[in-house]
């Protein structure tokens, strides 16, 4: 009676339960769970099919005593099923192998939800970090790497005291009749061509963009790290600007006539605007940069004495003001 | 910024319950379960959780592209699709999500059903 009840039982669990003979792999036993996932093998004395999994191999360690476990993948309709089979030889005297057989699929889909996930959630990650990189890239092109790194810690950016600066103020005489005598757009390619030239050579000399304002371009150096030499890293940038713009005209079909006027004192530099921000620097020497550029003659570099006095002596731009 | 209803409903905590249920309920499903008797497992579960939470305004960006390559070769037609929608509506129905959100996501579906479904033959 007990008995009956016992293999009821089994017959009833979910978890499918069969016993094999070790010798010859011949089903002795199995629950209805372990017929459903395997069936029945046609002929009863032959080994029994597992899917992919190799029996003999799995039965011949039990037989040595070893425990063994083991996982098979099928497909039951359209859905994939995983199992584990525990193989025992909790009856050694029969040399019978019990085999107790979990659904692990839903496991197994799960692993394969959380894969997935994984590989969306990194690839954000990768994106968000490339945009974080464009966005530093972009605002690293509009104030000093010092402003910005406060910026980011405080979302302001104190007015800062600047001392031993030289400011650069560079236009082109002419500008608005070039562009209504020529092709607007192809005027504006080459200003932007020359502007990107002068980023090039500032580098070369400490000597930083401010900013563009139509024509003109403004460049300062000493913020936010100190020159030692500011004035004359500013005037060697500027007498290469004029070279550069010197050797342009002669392979170009239009000529451009530089002006560029410097100035020394110290500036104010802080980040302007919440919603537009930009940021600038402010002083006297701003000024006076753009006066000694409007009065400076067409292909020529003038100064006022704020800089010359700091230049050396031998120097072209000191002696005459102009060069 | 809005709140997605992939973070309403609590992020992949819930999205994963709600992609294990769709992928049974697809499965079991007479109409359109044919179409998934030869494919792997991984590949059917990676595919609903992106478009899942895609749909849910989650970590995912499924394009129509991607959509298309998926269902190369298959032959969608309305009936198939309406069921899928009331699939995914009924799932979501399940885990409590709001009518306006199931709908919201429904119409995220409906939307794509010029890319899915073949058009009938001339």
């Amino acid at each position: 009676m007990i008995e009956a009840i016992n293999e009821q039982l089994l017959r009833a669990i979910g978890v499918g339960v069969a016993l094999v003979d070790i010798k010859s792999g011949a089903l002795r036993f199995s629950n209805d769970t372990f017929t459903e996932w395997f069936g029945q093998p046609a002929d009863p004395s032959n080994p029994i099919e597992l899917g992919s999994l190799d029996l003999r191999a799995a039965l011949d360690r039990i037989g040595s005593g070893e425990r063994h476990t083991d996982e098979v993948t099928f497909k039951i309709g359209r859905r994939t099923m995983t199992v584990a089979i525990e193989f025992n030889n909790a009856l050694e005297e029969e040399d019978l192998a019990v085999l107790v057989c979990q659904n692990i699929s839903r496991i197994k889909e799960l692993e394969s939800m959380i894969d997935s996930y994984a590989m969306m959630v990194e690839r954000n990650t990768h994106e968000i970090r490339r945009e974080k990189e464009q966005v530093e890239k972009l605002l690293l092109n509009m104030m000093p790497r010092t402003a910005y790194e406060e910026y980011k810690s405080f979302g302001a950016v104190e007015p800062r005291l600047f001392e031993g600066v030289s400011v650069m103020s560079v236009d082109f005489e002419g500008f608005a009749d070039m562009l209504g005598a020529n092709a607007p757009s192809v005027v504006v390619s080459e200003l932007n061509d020359i502007f990107t030239a002068f980023d090039r050579i500032g580098e070369q000399f400490g000597c930083e963009r401010i900013r563009t304002m139509g024509d003109t371009y403004f460049a300062i150096t000493g913020v936010p790290d100190p020159v030692r030499d500011h004035a004359g890293a500013m005037a060697g940038a500027a007498t290469r600007f004029l070279k550069y713009i010197e050797r342009r005209n002669e392979s170009h079909q239009l000529s451009w006539r530089v002006r560029i006027g410097l100035a020394s004192g110290p500036v104010i530099g802080s980040v302007v605007g919440v919603q537009k921000y930009v940021y600038d620097v402010f002083g006297p020497a701003v000024s006076k940069a753009s006066n000694m550029r409007i009065e400076a003659d067409p292909m020529s570099i003038k100064t006022d004495a704020s800089i010359s006095d700091l230049l050396d002596g031998g120097a072209d731009l000191a002696s005459t003001g102009e060069a | 910024m809005t709140q997605s209803i992939y973070e309403k409903y609590g992020g992949f905590g819930t999205v994963s319950r709600i992609v294990m249920r769709l992928y049974d309920r697809v499965l079991d499903d007479d109409d359109i379960g044919p179409f998934f008797d030869d494919i792997d497992m991984p590949r059917l579960i990676d595919h609903q959780t992106k478009f899942v939470a895609s749909l849910m305004g989650g970590p995912a960006s499924f394009t129509d592209a991607h959509l298309i390559g998926a269902h190369r070769d298959l032959d969608i037609n309305d009936l198939h699709f309406d069921r899928l929608v009331a699939l995914v509506g009924e799932t979501l129905e399940e885990f409590n999500v709001e009518d306006d959100d199931n709908k919201a996501v429904r119409d995220a579906i409906e939307a794509r059903r010029s890319v899915l479904v073949k058009a009938p033959a001339a």
